[in-house]
């Protein structure tokens, strides 16, 4: 299996606060790997350093490497690193202003890439691939925030692959839907890995120990396991992972 | 016992709170009946489209006026929308949290704090003073300032309001920076910043100190802005205070014109904001 994205000795700030110490952890290719911890572990800070949005807040700095298939990210054009790794958040956030279609190819018209003559075909076959086609086919000029907050997650996910990226990011895609609409997203993202990596940060043990192939568990800033996920949840070589995991804490 | 003085303490407020709000309604509702009574007479197809009438004569209309007006707040709209716009985008999109951005927002601040007649005087000696004849371009330039801070704050908060997830959103996406601020953040305010640009245009539409010395009044129908133009403003200035019976009721007639206007750009931004946040 091969690496995609690697990060060394990664470290980041917030003013003088460190909420991220010397990560080191490799993502294999096209597997789906969870990021667990307890709230406020660094979690979501380590994945925005990996699309370079960490360095968008005020006052916060960034130290040591992140490689994509061995090219330092931090050396490349932050628009370009953004479009080869995208990202989902935690709230659904379609663009309100934009029709169903629009969102879908939001990324590709404003980034100045834009294929019009294909756009329709990238709309429809986006919307397939997030299994919501058939369910928006009739009004994809309808605005993108008129969906449920299950199939605003599901457009999200499409915009961010219409842009083709090689990796998606997913800061807990599910924490904010009903259990049916949760269920569809963990059942697509165990589909996309088949083209894509996905790194998915989750709140949910269960959730990680159903979709992905290998966890990670971040304590205060810290990296302290990283394995297959089977091997993760049977058998946690260190004693905190074995205390969040059976839900002592976090 | 108790709870009946509480409840006449509380019809007593209620009786209080009617009376006072009735006071300050009253004198905005004789003000506009005083127009509405004292204008509507000399309305008329001829009042509306024709020249002031010679000296002495009845008759006639402020028709060069009301152009008048409608090109100097045209080109003082071109002039101060386009750059209050700017500015407001670059307070909340470019600048907010900075040391230019709070010096920025102060000077735009003062700048609407500013009597009109000041900046009347500013555009007069600018321009009238090197010119040296009385033009519609000091008008333009003195009322287009007065509308920057007015758009400016309407376009920073119309913008500062939209979810800040909408812009990480496009930042994950590769989306240039300047493309999320016209085509995202920018787009979804737009309601409010036209709502801005058209309560600025009914404020400047009752401006008169800034025109008095700059575009000043002229009896004939504009051929160009480098010239004294008439403007409703200074009409009803000069013909309130004429003494003939004739001018005073012009003047009302044109008074009441420019209320209308006024209501009208209210009641058209009161039914925008509706649109906007009432769903539909």
């Amino acid at each position: 299996m091969a690496t995609k994205l690697v990060t060394e000795k990664l470290s980041a700030w917030f003013g003088k606060k460190q909420v991220l110490k010397d990560v080191s952890i490799a993502f294999e290719e096209r597997q789906v790997t969870a990021l667990v911890g307890p709230s406020g572990c660094g979690k979501s800070t380590f994945i925005r350093c990996l699309n370079r949005m960490h360095e968008l807040n005020p006052g916060a700095r960034v130290d040591g490497k992140v490689f994509l298939d061995g090219l330092d990210i931090y050396g490349m054009d932050p628009m370009e690193v953004r479009r080869k790794i995208g990202m989902v958040f935690q709230k659904p956030n379609p663009f309100p202003n934009m029709s169903i279609s629009d969102n879908v190819v939001a990324g590709i018209r404003l980034s100045g890439d834009a294929r019009k003559s294909d756009l329709d075909e990238i709309v429809e076959r986006t919307l397939k691939s997030v299994g919501l086609y058939d369910e928006v086919k009739e009004d994809l000029k309808r605005s993108g925030a008129s969906l449920s907050g299950g199939q605003q997650q599901r457009l999200c996910i499409a915009r961010a692959l219409a842009m083709q990226p090689e990796v998606i990011l997913m800061d807990e895609p599910t924490s904010s839907l009903d259990p049916a609409s949760t269920s569809r997203i963990e059942e697509l993202i165990r589909k996309l890995k088949s083209e894509i990596t996905v790194i998915i940060i989750t709140h949910n043990v269960g959730q990680a120990a159903r979709i992905s192939d290998k966890t990670a568990f971040l304590y205060l800033g810290e990296l302290i396991e990283y394995n297959d996920t089977k091997a993760f949840f049977e058998s946690p070589k260190s004693p905190i992972t074995e205390r969040y995991i059976t839900g002592r804490f976090g | 016992m108790r709870l009946i003085s509480r409840r006449s303490k509380e019809k007593l407020i209620i009786a209080a709170l009617v009376a006072l709000t009735g006071a300050a309604v009253i004198p905005l509702l004789w003000i506009v009946a005083s127009i509405v009574w004292n204008g509507v007479s000399v309305m008329s197809i001829e009042f509306l489209t024709s020249l002031p009438a010679p000296f002495g004569s009845t008759g006639g209309g402020i028709g060069n006026a009301i152009v008048g007006t409608l090109i100097i707040n045209l080109f003082a709209s071109g002039l101060g929308i386009p750059l209050g716009i700017l500015t407001g985008i670059y307070l909340s999109e470019y600048a907010y949290d900075s040391k230019m951005g709070s010096a920025v927002r102060t000077v735009v601040e003062s700048l609407s704090g500013v009597p009109s007649i000041v900046i009347g005087l500013f555009a007069f000696t600018l321009i009238v003073l090197t010119f040296r004849h009385y033009t519609g371009i000091a008008a333009t330039l003195a009322l287009g300032i007065m509308m920057i801070p007015l758009v400016a704050k309407a376009t920073e908060e119309s913008m500062r309001v939209v979810s800040n997830d909408l812009r990480e959103a496009g930042m994950a996406l590769g989306i240039p920076k300047y493309n999320i601020t016209t085509r995202i953040v920018l787009s979804m305010a737009k309601g409010g910043v036209i709502s801005g640009a058209l309560l600025a245009f009914a404020r400047i539409s009752g401006e008169t100190a800034p025109l008095l010395f700059t575009a000043l009044f002229s009896f004939y129908w504009p051929t160009g802005i480098n010239q004294p133009i008439a403007t409703l403003q200074v009409l009803i200035y000069n013909y309130a205070i004429s003494g003939f019976a004739d001018w005073v009721a012009k003047a009302w007639g044109a008074s009441l014109l420019l209320v209308l206007v006024v209501i009208a750009i209210n009641v058209a931004v009161r039914t925008l904001g509706r649109k906007k946040y009432g769903g539909a």
